[in-house]
């Protein structure tokens, strides 16, 4: 059995309290940490559809035969493969009198489905999403271990990144390689963009044919997934000698992502954990650079999906607790430099934060 | 997830292919009276506002809004610093910055003084957006996708078939005897840097070991019963090939008769489809299990272009 049991209990006692005869875990290719959080196995087909009993069975629909037969040991109720657009919701609630339920992944799910569940039970479902979300946060000693992984990995791979990173290759020649190596390591998946140039560099995208040229920074998130966990790294390779607003570029950079590392702790608000940053940019002159025109976040969650809520922002709020999984990154557009990155996974502990990645804080070069 | 090349082929799919199709749906919002259309697209449901315009999330939602006669519009939840780049993969020349989609389709349809909207599949739109849209004052007309997306044109059949020379070559070039004993996760690795390389925008790759089927890698040693299964998208454009070590393959009229059936002409990358279901045209994945002796499983599997009733390799 697969299941996380830590989590799955948590479900039943969210399901006892709300008064949920019966949740239903909804995924697709995007956003499959909504159906893995119950089963946490790698699905390949296009959507899949999970049902929580109260009395703990589980149910799974599938669209692919081949997580039929990889799933089916994990699960301790039916598992039936679908090949219509309805994922058998009939089967899976018609006959069982079914009248409060709940979906995690709701916001998600096409509409015409979540029609159908509520023709089935009579009511519209509530969603579970937040709730669920708010669960996942605080990490399993499980969780935390498989992201300890993640992270390890995310060094490695920033390691081969700057190894193989060479004047003359293209952006997307680089991702190719990295991404290479981190399966090659084990990743399940591995969320990375990158870009490359000078001060006209506003922002990273998936990779393009550009080639990189002496004295480009070459900026990267990688987020590699171990057993469904996500780690990120964020860092700035200089193809060369760093030039000198480069250096001064970096070293605000390392400030704001220090002073976040040194605030953050339980019961601190998340939106102080980017005020801090913002502030360092603010004192060196450059606060313009830390709004929305130039940046989108100082940070996120981590875990099952690489962008977990809440956000790193002055104005999200919401009270850190031990075993959440952050990354700080003050990532951002600066004249100075062009867009750069600098930012490591912490974990919150109970009077502080640790790091989980090892790679040197420091302006990489070639 | 998609972080691999993403491009326009203008030598494959010119400017001139989104001309036909825009007018395609001109004409489909005329027959519907309705001043404009919809599209909806994200990380995982790209293929049709690619068709459209050629743009492809690598993260977040969007719309892309064909106003009859005009450009399509993007309403985009990416941010702005992005848009230079979009601008240059895709035909759109206006993007709109849209934290939330609803909300700006709403006020471009106000600022055009839209009262009836078209929406593709306005059923299949993600709950959430669907609430919202439904909430406002706005008659929704629900364009089936099967009006708007007949069937593959020839630039997308080209595209198709791109990606599936890809995954195979792939395939040849690294599923050999030489693999067997090395990890899983080193075989995709390689596998992953040849299509990445090619230009392939993204992969998903599967693996058998001969005595169960098709799954993520662990990690054990590949051997002589092992298989792939490389689902490749090259500029948002799916191909599935299956190949094992053995060599072992499937005649293509048993993989048509016989072979598990895959659209790749829907809304999502891949989905199941019963045969008498599917339209005149489509892009297809088959895959066979094929007996490899002694209880041992073997996968086969190609893409292929079925029109007419008829299967054609790609």
């Amino acid at each position: 059995m697969m299941l996380n049991e830590p989590r799955h209990r948590q479900y039943l006692d969210l399901m006892h309290e709300r008064g949920w005869e019966r949740l239903l875990f909804y995924g697709d290719g995007w956003r499959k940490e909504n159906f893995r959080c119950l089963l946490n196995r790698n699905f390949c087909g296009a959507q899949i559809l999970g049902s929580l009993h109260r009395s703990g069975q589980v149910d799974v629909v599938v669209t692919d035969p081949s997580d039929l037969e990889y799933l089916g040991p994990s699960v301790n109720g039916r598992i039936e493969l679908s090949l219509q657009p309805t994922l058998g919701l009939e089967q899976l609630l018609g006959q069982s009198q079914v009248r409060s339920i709940a979906i995690n992944g709701m916001e998600h799910m096409p509409a015409g489905l979540v029609r159908q569940v509520a023709e089935a039970c009579g009511s519209v479902p509530l969603s579970a999403t937040l709730e669920i979300e708010e669960l996942r946060r605080i990490k399993t000693p499980q969780e935390i271990a498989w992201i300890r992984q993640a992270a390890r990995l995310a060094d490695r791979g920033y390691e081969y990144f700057v190894e193989v990173a060479q004047i003359g290759m293209s952006e997307f020649e680089l991702v190719a390689e990295v991404e290479s190596f981190v399966k090659a390591n084990g990743a399940e998946d591995n969320f990375m963009l990158v870009a490359s140039g000078g001060t006209e560099v506003t922002g990273m995208k998936p990779p393009t044919q550009r080639r990189f040229e002496r004295g480009d920074s070459i900026t990267t998130e990688l987020t590699p997934q171990i057993n469904g966990y996500y780690a990120q790294i964020c860092r700035t390779l200089v193809m060369g000698e760093p030039n000198a607003q480069q250096r001064q570029a970096y070293a605000i950079f390392a400030e704001a992502q220090q002073a976040a590392q040194d605030l953050l702790r339980p019961g601190v608000d998340i939106s102080d954990v980017a005020r801090v940053q913002n502030d360092v940019f603010r004192a060196h002159g450059f606060g313009e650079y830390t709004g929305p025109q130039y940046t989108r976040v100082r940070g996120h969650n981590l875990g099952l999906y690489p962008d977990e809520l809440p956000h790193v922002l002055e104005n999200v709020h919401y009270i850190c607790k031990p075993n959440m999984i952050v990354i700080a990154h003050p990532n951002t557009y600066l004249p100075l430099s062009g867009y750069m990155v600098f930012g490591d996974t912490l974990l919150v502990t109970e009077d502080g934060c640790v790091s989980l990645s090892n790679t040197p804080k420091k302006l990489f070069q070639t | 997830m998609k972080r691999g090349l993403i491009t326009w082929d203008q030598a494959r799919v010119p400017p001139s292919a989104f001309a036909t199709r825009l007018d395609a749906l001109n004409q489909l919002m005329e027959r519907h009276a309705v001043p404009a259309l919809a599209v909806y697209t994200d990380v995982w449901r790209s293929n049709d506002v690619r068709y459209v315009s050629n743009y492809m999330p690598y993260w977040n939602r969007a719309f892309a809004v064909v106003a009859r006669a005009e450009k399509p519009v993007l309403l985009c939840s990416l941010s702005p610093r992005v848009y230079p780049w979009i601008k240059t993969v895709t035909i759109h020349e206006t993007v709109v910055p849209s934290p939330s989609l609803p909300i700006q389709l709403l006020k471009l349809a106000t600022d055009r003084g839209w009262s009836r909207l078209g929406i593709l599949d306005f059923d299949g739109l993600p709950y959430d957006l669907h609430t919202q849209i439904r909430a406002e004052r706005l008659e929704i007309v629900d364009i089936p996708r099967e009006l708007a997306r007949a069937a593959p044109d020839a630039a997308e059949i080209a595209m198709h078939r791109h990606a599936a020379a890809i995954a195979r070559e792939a395939l040849s070039g690294e599923l050999i005897e030489a693999a067997i004993g090395m990890s899983e996760f080193s075989l995709i690795g390689r596998i992953e840097r040849v299509v990445r390389r090619a230009g392939a925008e993204d992969l998903v790759a599967m693996v058998s070991d001969g005595r169960r089927g098709l799954r993520s890698a662990t990690g054990e040693s590949v051997g002589r019963n092992t298989s792939i299964m490389a689902a490749v998208e090259y500029s948002g454009h799916w191909a599935k090939v299956s190949r094992n070590v053995a060599g072992v393959i499937s005649p293509p009229s048993s993989l048509e008769r016989t072979g598990y059936m895959e659209t790749l002409s829907g809304c999502y990358p891949w989905q199941p489809v019963q045969r008498q279901a599917l339209p005149d045209a489509a892009v297809v994945a088959l895959q066979v299990e094929l007996d490899g002796g002694a209880g041992v499983r073997l996968f086969y599997g190609d893409t292929c272009l079925r029109h007419a009733g008829r299967t054609e390799l790609l």
